[in-house]
Formats: structure tokens, C-alpha cells, sequence
């Protein structure tokens, strides 16, 4: 018995020697002083990739302003999971309540964030998302509620444009992963589509966590669109897709979103993934707000998605409340509004309604980097 | 010196005393019958003889050794075989895979060398199904090798019961109504094969009902009446004694 | 750009089967590997191993680590494959030993109930295992080591689908032998017809079922290699959803019945696959489902029949 268990344990440990270098949680909970963020997101099922790049942006932006938050510091974070699951946001919701935070970053799946917004904003605790698209979010007149990233109906339009007036597609196919955010998103280009004649050949669902995609793609390849459009929500689901996509010599271009943007895409999917367009907010990555932000993120390894938003939502918070010089809910408002500044991702000016406006472009998967290739406001490609 | 011990066994199933100080032997060479009525506790017996069941109290030795704690493979392999009074057969074998499998004890197997057909193992198995053919064959099973277990009749089971047991080469062999359901052809046919099997240096105990069985082979029998000996000795005198007589309400011994 | 889209050749319904018909088949043979082992430690002691699906991630992961190592040394990728099987197979029926000895066998006399609940246990302990020491990124397999493919009147088949096809065929074949034609198998098949009788004839019970979770874990070891190569790469999670697939393949064949379960397990992939060409993939697994409540109405041992044998003394 006892030899059993330490078989048991040496095969864990076995495991664990060859694991690609674990990294340490920073909870460094409690300060009874100082500024409490909590983060909130996927940290494990199948979204834990971008929980987990988020909770990083955070713990980067804390290390970027802690230091100039003076008397008012220390600045810590308390990071919850919610799995993606709306009871369970709620619960962490809750959580971060009791635990004293005064602003939350998060959450990624909209359909956690909706519900996890309700206990937080009874309880005048900012809500700033960096990653839920669904226009939703920042519609129900919500006064500490802020978006970071971009809406689903600006990208949808940024995809459809790019479409027509780029590709000059006619027909078109059309797959999503049937959350809130993958499916609104894919009915939404599905609707602009056939208002700008893409005649859509097809439109499939399958669903989260699905690693067999050669049903659908059988379909796909004897339709024979000219834009395959992939609405997945996350960069784990389509890697494989695309493997199979290339597997199976399918020709269509293949147009993707910001939830499928990922390092890690390209990393599984590798020449599979070369020559894929998504729709991403623009960033320009030679500014010096990004070169400080990726010199901070440096130790959590390459920025995911929504590490940057993430980021940059902390940095507004924290300077809010530096030119606040408190944690007063109605203060800190009043100086959201004023902020303005260039974030790592994006210029930074909230709108009344708590977004801070879309800049989706698209970008091509080239020589196993994500580049920008062609901008939608003037039609144009990238240099 | 395969000498087969029982010292004041005493088994509880909850608040049914099953056993109560039961203690007997079974010596070199011996035939033995072990009686009662039904539900006296005879299976019982045999289950702790072959450690399917603990006993509360009291111990069972082979030859000199104790057997407390051992699982029943290991007891099988000190050279205690058995058979059982409902026929168990593994249904899904044929009746030649039944006599091999137990011959499991008996040899050594590795799964890798299974699976990578070393020479070695391939000798052996070539050894074990002789020795598996020549168990059929002493029990006239020989044509039926290849039939599944269940395809055949009742009275051929009952014969591939005791196949089987003989196969993991056994010193003592514990037969659990070996009679039971044969027509008297059959069982006649029976007290010649346990004749045989004696006649090849292998201690018997035997549980049976068929009187004409028991009183014609038996060279010494026990007799046990609610879990407690009654009765023990020649058979016939058994056969006179009136508490073994009241036992069985005069009916099957008269 | 739009010069480039080249106008293909439609495809016929007759190609569109077949082509579907080799998707369906190459999933299946990894559920088929998958559910035996659900199936043979059922037949054996009566336990839904609900920690299987992490024996087959663990498999997964093993697998990655020693191909990337090996591929990067440059060995050839056929000697790559060929070594971590074996590394993984092994180090999954380990594993899946000592799982056993930990968490099922201490509980043999216990009720069923609680064995379950240790197994559920167990699979949670598993998979948080390789969650901390793995890390919640998926983990890239090296896809280019098997690419390429050839056409057959317009039906591609991927060189890696060949490959899991013929290992599955292979394995199932070397276990039918192993099953049928040895006396280990012999022994494993009588303890799962009566474990007492085993016993009795001199079998150890204990090895036995050892030895069965062995078997069962290198199988899903295996198929959670070529699951990594095939689809390029696995996750900590990775062994629920084809856990519960394979289980009902299993629950289809008959649970505890080796062909059965290798049956079971093609079947739900190729349901799966024409369910979702000729249907909806939305409702892929629905019907998978529905086939499988079907399957169980009308025959409530599974296609092959259970094979559980209740004599009892
Ligand atoms: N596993 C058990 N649990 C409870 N009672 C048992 C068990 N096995 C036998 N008994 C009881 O012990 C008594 C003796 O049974 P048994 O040895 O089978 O009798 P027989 O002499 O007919 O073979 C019976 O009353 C039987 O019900
Ligand atoms: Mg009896």
C-alpha cells in the first residue's frame, strides 16, 4: 500500500520534472491597506489559456503602477476563477465582494461577465472587461462598467468589408463553437453577408472542446466557398481545425476572429495556420507604451490575446485612482472620464457608456507571426 | 506427509452460528465423507478449508502449517484443490481452456512474454495443454476438448469440475456433492472415477447426499448436524449411530 | 487574391460518403482503444473507471514529451513514434497499476458506491495533476513529423490516419491474441467470469486485475498519442469528452465484452462523423447518443451482450 502510493507519487513527479516550467501564483493576499484588484477569469477548463493571460496582464500592470500609487498603495491583486460558467462568476463575484476589491478585471466569456457584473455593480465595485465583445457588456446603463476591447458588431462589420471589398469573395461558409460571443459574432457576418450578396453556402455548429472537425470540413470542402469564416472561441479549438483544414487541401481563405488570436495558435497549428486572416483590435506593437508593457509581461512569456487589454484596463483603474487620490467609487468615475492616454494595446478614452471604441483590422498569420495586413477604414493594406 | 487438519473451526454469519467447534482430519491416502443435512454447514467447511471464508475461531494446518490469512490462490497452490456442489464452471471456456486455466498456479507467465512469444513460454504452453488433454482424457472427457463449457450435458460437467481440479495437481481434493443430479449409471460411473483418483495418491473429503456413494467409497466419515460434529467414524458404524439416525429423521439411511 | 480562388470540382455524394466514411473510421479505432479499457476493467471487477480518460491524457502527454525530445535529436520520426508508444504505454500501465492499488483495491470489499466515488476521485486528482505540473496551455505535438497523404478517386486519406488505423488494427489484434490464446488472457477471462472460482483454481485475482489495468491504460496510452499527432495537440482536459465517448461505446457493445467494445467504439465514430456530414455537427453527439438509448431500449445488454457472470457460491 505504502509502496503503492509512492509509485504514485514518483509517476506524478515524473510528470512533473518534464513540465515546461510551472509558474508561480503571486497571491499575495491581504494587505489590510492599499488597493485590492481582483481579477477574474477562466483560470482552468478550456479557457484557462486566456484566464491565464489575463490574470498576467494584471499582475503586470500592478508591477508598471504599484510603485506610483504612493501613499495609496500597496497594490495587490486576488485572483478568482470562473470558469467560464455563470454561476460560477457570480460566485466569484461574490467572493471578491467580501474580500474587499475595488475594482475587478475581467471577465472572458461575456456570459460570465453579464451575470458576474450584477453583484459588482450593487456593490460599486468597477467592472472593467478586456475581453467580452458581446455588445451587451456596456448596454444596460451600467455606471462602473468598462470595456476595454472592441464590440462584436464592429468586427463583424471589419470582417464582411474585408470579405468583399478585399478578397472579393461571393460565397462564403460559416462555423462557430455556439457560445454567446462565437455564434453571435457568426450570425452577425452571416446577416451583413447577406445584405452585401456573399451568398453564405453553409452555416454549421459544433461544439466547445471538439478536437474532430472532419465531418463539418467534408462539407466545407465539397461546398467549396471562397471564405471559410472560423468563430471559435478559442485559439485551442481552432488550432486543430486548421490542421485538418490543411489536412483535407481545403482552398477557401480562411477569415478568423480575436478569440482565435493567440500565440499559442500558431504554436499548435504551425504551417496550418500560415495565410489565416482574424479580425483583432489594432495594435501598434512599436509604441513605447507596448515596449514597456511587453518588458513587464516579459517573465509570464509571449502576451496572449487579451493580456495587453488586460493591461491597460489595470494601468486606467490605477490612474483613475491616483487622480482620484482615493478609492471612492463616484471620484474614481469622474476621473475615468478624463482618462486619455496611449495604452499598450490602443489609445485609451472611455465613452460614457464605459467602451472605449473598436479598432478591428485584419491580420494575416505570415512567416509564424501575426501581422497586420489590411485596414478597413481605408481600405488599404499594411505596409 | 499431506496431512489435511481442522481444529475447532468455528464460523459466525451475523448471528447465525454456522460452525461450532469442528475439528478433524484428513490423513494421507484417506477417503472422506463429510454428511449432514442441508444447511448443516458442509459447504461451509470447504470454504474455510479453501480461504474463501475467515473462521472465527480455531485454525486449519496443512500439513503442520497453518493456512490462516492466505488467499485461496495460495492455498490451491499448497495442493488443496476443490469442486462445487452448483456447478462453476467458467461457461464462455471450452472444457479444454477450463482445465488449462488452472493450471495458471502450476506455471510461470509473464504478460510481455505472452504477448512476445518467447520460446520459453511457448514450451510450457505446448506442456500445459498435454498435461490439460491427459486431465480430460482421465476423466473420459477427451472428445469434448474443444466444446464450450456450457454447450455441454450436466453429468459431463460435473466430470470437468473434477478435470479441472485435478489439473492444479492437488494432494487434497475437496469434492462438494460430486453426485448430485446424476442418474445412477452416472453414479456408479463416479465412485469408480474417485476410486482412481484415490488409487493416484490423492486425499479425498468429500460432501455427499447419495448414501449408496458415500457408505460404498468412505473409509472414515464426519457427520455434521447444524454446524456441530455429530458423529464421526467407520461407516458402519455411522450408519447405527441413532444421533446421526435422529438427524436425518431415520429417512435416507433406512 | 480573388484570381487565386480557384474553382474546384464538386464532389460527388458517392465520394462525399466514402470520404466521411474514412473520417468515421479513424475516430472510432481511438474510441474502440480507448473504451477496452473501460470495458475490461468493468468485466473484470465492475468498476466505471472514471479516471480512464486522464490515463489517456497522461498517455497523451508522455507521448508529447518524448516525441518532441526525440524528433528534435533528430531520430526519424518513425523510430520517434515507435519508442514513445512504448515509453508511454508502459509508464501509463504503471500508473494505472499503482492507481489500482491506491484507490481501488484497498476499497475491493467496500460498495460500489464508494468505489465509484474514489474513481471519480481519482480522476479529478489526475487531471489537476497535469494541469500544475503541465501547465493549462495546450501542448504542441510535432505534426510535421507525419504529413502528407494520398488521393483515392478523390477521397483523401492523411498518411496519420493510416497510421492510427493500422496500429489500432495491430493492437486489437495482439490483445485479441494476448486475450484468447494466452494463459494470462485465459486468466482474465475466468476472474472476470468468477472471480472466486479463479481463486480457486489457483489465480491470483489481484495480479489479474493489475495486469487488466495495465492492458486497458497502455491501449488509451496509445490512442492518446496518435489523438496528439493527429489533431497536433492535448490539453490537461483532454480525456473528458472522448472518456464519456468511449465509455458509450463500451455501454453499446456491452460493457465488459472485449468485441463489443472494440465494435462500440467504431460505431459511435462513425455515427458521429455521418451525423455530423449528413445532419447537423451540431447535433453530432446527440445522436451518437440517441443510437446509443436506442441500441440499450431494445437490446439492454449492448450489441454484443454483457459479459457478466453472477454464479455465486
Ligand atoms: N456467506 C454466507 N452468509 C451468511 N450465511 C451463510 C453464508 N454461507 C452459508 N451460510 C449459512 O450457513 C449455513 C450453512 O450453510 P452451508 O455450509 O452451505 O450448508 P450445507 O451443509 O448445506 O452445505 C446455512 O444456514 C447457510 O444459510
Ligand atoms: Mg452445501
Amino acid at each position: 500500500m505504502k509502496r503503492a502510493l509512492s509509485l504514485l507519487a514518483v509517476l506524478m513527479l515524473a510528470l512533473a520534472l518534464t513540465a515546461c516550467g510551472g509558474k508561480k501564483d503571486e497571491n499575495k493576499a491581504g494587505a489590510a491597506d492599499g488597493i485590492k484588484i481582483g481579477s477574474l477569469g477562466p483560470l482552468t477548463g478550456q479557457y484557462a489559456a486566456d484566464g491565464n493571460d489575463m490574470k498576467n496582464g494584471v499582475l503586470a500592470a500592478i508591477e508598471v503602477m504599484g510603485p506610483e500609487m504612493g501613499k495609496l498603495g500597496p497594490v495587490t491583486i486576488q485572483s478568482e476563477d470562473d470558469a467560464c460558467d455563470p454561476r460560477q462568476a457570480v460566485a466569484a463575484a461574490n467572493k471578491l465582494i467580501n474580500e474587499k476589491v475595488t475594482a475587478v478585471i475581467g471577465a472572458y466569456c461575456s456570459s460570465a461577465t453579464i451575470p458576474a457584473s450584477e453583484p459588482l455593480m450593487a456593490a460599486k465595485i468597477f467592472m472593467i472587461t478586456p475581453a467580452s465583445t458581446t455588445e451587451k457588456v456596456t448596454e444596460r446603463g451600467m455606471p462602473y462598467m468598462y470595456r476595454t476591447c472592441g464590440r462584436d458588431d464592429d468586427q463583424s462589420k471589419a470582417a464582411v468589408k474585408f470579405m468583399t471589398d478585399q478578397l472579393k469573395a461571393k460565397t462564403l461558409y460559416i462555423v462557430d463553437d455556439k457560445t454567446t460571443y462565437s455564434q453571435g459574432l457568426a450570425d452577425n457576418v452571416e446577416k451583413l453577408g447577406a445584405g452585401a450578396n456573399l451568398k453564405v453556402l453553409g452555416h454549421e455548429h459544433v461544439n466547445q472542446g471538439d478536437k474532430d472537425y472532419s465531418a463539418v470540413l467534408t462539407k466545407v470542402k465539397a461546398a467549396n466557398p471562397d471564405v471559410f469564416y472560423v468563430s471559435l472561441q478559442n485559439s485551442a479549438s481552432a488550432a486543430p481545425m486548421l490542421i485538418q483544414i490543411a489536412r483535407m487541401g481545403i482552398k477557401a481563405k480562411l477569415l478568423a476572429q480575436d478569440a482565435v488570436y493567440h500565440p499559442q495558435l500558431i504554436a499548435l497549428a504551425k504551417q496550418a495556420a500560415e495565410g489565416v486572416y482574424l479580425t483583432f483590435g489594432y495594435t501598434d506593437k512599436t509604441t513605447p507604451a507596448y515596449q514597456k508593457f511587453l518588458a513587464a509581461y516579459k517573465k509570464y512569456g509571449e502576451p496572449g490575446a487579451y493580456s495587453a487589454y488586460s493591461f491597460d484596463s489595470t494601468v486606467a483603474y490605477l490612474k483613475a485612482v491616483k487622480a482620484a487620490g482615493s478609492t471612492d467609487p463616484d471620484k474614481v468615475r469622474a476621473e475615468m472620464a478624463k482618462l486619455d492616454f496611449d495604452g499598450a494595446s490602443k489609445h485609451i478614452k472611455y465613452k460614457e457608456n464605459g467602451d472605449s471604441g473598436s479598432n478591428y483590422v485584419i491580420q494575416v498569420v505570415k512567416d509564424g507571426k501575426f501581422t497586420n495586413y489590411w485596414n478597413p477604414e481605408t481600405g488599404e493594406l499594411f505596409k | 506427509m499431506a496431512t489435511l487438519e481442522l481444529s475447532e473451526i468455528s464460523v459466525r454469519f451475523g448471528g447465525l452460528q454456522a460452525l461450532t467447534d469442528v475439528s478433524f482430519r484428513v490423513e494421507e491416502n484417506d477417503i472422506v465423507g463429510l454428511i449432514g443435512p442441508n444447511g448443516a454447514g458442509k459447504t461451509t467447511v470447504f470454504n474455510v478449508i479453501t480461504g474463501v471464508y475467515q473462521t472465527s475461531a480455531g485454525q486449519v494446518s496443512y500439513d503442520g502449517a497453518p493456512l490462516r490469512g492466505l488467499r485461496p490462490h495460495k492455498i490451491l497452490a499448497l495442493g488443496v484443490a476443490r469442486t462445487f456442489q452448483n456447478i462453476r464452471l467458467f461457461q464462455n471456456m471450452t472444457a479444454l481452456e477450463n482445465v488449462m486455466v488452472a493450471q495458471h498456479c502450476r506455471t510461470r507467465c509473464g504478460v510481455l512474454g505472452a504477448v512476445l512469444r518467447l520460446p520459453g513460454q511457448k514450451r510450457e504452453e505446448e506442456r500445459i495443454r498435454e498435461r490439460s488433454l491427459e486431465a480430460l482424457e482421465f476423466m473420459d472427457l477427451g472428445e469434448y476438448a474443444g466444446e464450450l463449457a456450457s454447450n455441454l450435458a450436466y453429468g459431463l460437467q460435473r466430470r470437468l469440475e473434477i478435470a479441472r481440479a485435478l489439473a492444479t495437481e492437488p494432494k487434497t481434493i475437496l469434492l462438494d456433492e460430486p453426485a448430485a443430479g446424476l442418474n445412477p449409471a452416472e453414479s456408479r460411473e463416479l465412485m469408480h472415477t474417485i476410486g482412481r483418483i484415490s488409487s493416484r495418491g490423492i486425499n479425498i473429503l468429500m460432501v455427499e447426499h447419495d448414501m449408496k456413494v458415500v457408505m460404498g467409497i468412505c473409509r472414515h466419515i464426519v457427520v455434521l448436524d447444524h454446524g456441530v460434529m455429530i458423529a464421526e467414524g467407520e461407516p458402519e458404524a455411522i450408519q447405527r449411530d441413532p444421533r446421526v439416525i435422529e438427524a436425518y429423521l431415520g429417512n435416507e439411511l433406512n | 487574391m480573388a484570381g487565386g480562388l480557384r474553382p474546384q470540382k464538386a464532389r460527388t455524394p458517392v465520394e462525399f460518403f466514402l470520404q466521411q466514411l474514412v473520417n468515421g473510421v479513424t475516430l472510432g479505432g481511438v474510441y474502440a482503444l480507448v473504451a477496452l479499457g473501460y470495458t475490461m476493467v468493468y468485466g473484470i471487477i465492475q468498476l466505471i473507471n472514471f479516471a480512464h480518460g486522464e490515463i489517456y491524457a497522461s498517455g497523451g502527454y508522455m507521448g508529447v514529451i518524448l516525441i518532441s525530445w526525440l524528433f528534435a535529436h533528430g531520430f526519424p520520426p518513425m523510430v520517434c513514434l515507435g519508442a514513445a508508444l512504448i515509453l508511454a504505454m508502459g509508464y501509463c500501465a504503471l500508473l494505472a497499476m499503482a492507481l489500482e492499488k491506491v484507490a481501488y483495491k484497498p476499497l475491493r470489499q467496500s460498495s460500489r458506491l464508494s468505489v465509484l466515488l474514489s474513481a471519480l476521485g481519482m480522476s479529478i486528482f489526475l487531471q489537476n495533476g497535469l494541469m500544475l505540473t503541465q501547465g493549462v496551455y495546450d501542448r504542441a505535438y510535432p505534426t510535421e513529423m507525419v504529413q502528407g497523404g494520398f488521393h483515392v478517386h478523390g477521397v483523401i486519406v492523411s498518411y496519420m490516419q493510416c497510421i492510427i488505423v493500422g496500429l489500432t488494427v495491430l493492437l486489437l489484434v495482439l490483445l485479441n491474441l494476448l486475450v484468447y490464446r494466452t494463459r494470462i488472457g485465459k486468466a482474465m477471462r475466468a476472474t472476470a467470469q468468477d472471480k472466486t472460482m479463479s481463486a480457486l483454481v489457483g489465480i491470483n485475482s489481484s495480479r489479474i486485475i493489475s495486469v487488466t489495468f495495465a492492458i486497458g491504460a497502455g491501449l488509451a496510452a496509445a490512442a492518446g498519442i496518435m489523438v496528439g499527432l493527429y489533431y497536433g495537440s492535448v490539453r490537461y482536459d483532454m480525456g473528458f469528452v472522448p472518456g464519456i465517448k468511449a465509455f458509450s461505446a463500451a455501454v453499446l457493445g456491452g460493457i465488459g465484452n472485449i468485441t463489443g467494445a472494440m465494435l462500440g467504439g467504431l460505431l459511435i465514430g462513425v455515427i458521429e462523423v455521418f451525423a455530423a456530414g449528413y445532419i447537423s455537427s451540431e447535433y453530432k453527439d446527440v445522436f451518437a447518443f440517441i443510437i446509443l438509448i436506442a441500441v440499450l431500449y431494445f437490446m439492454p445488454t449492448g450489441i454484443m451482450g454483457e459479459n457478466v457472470d453472477d454464479t455465486r457460491i
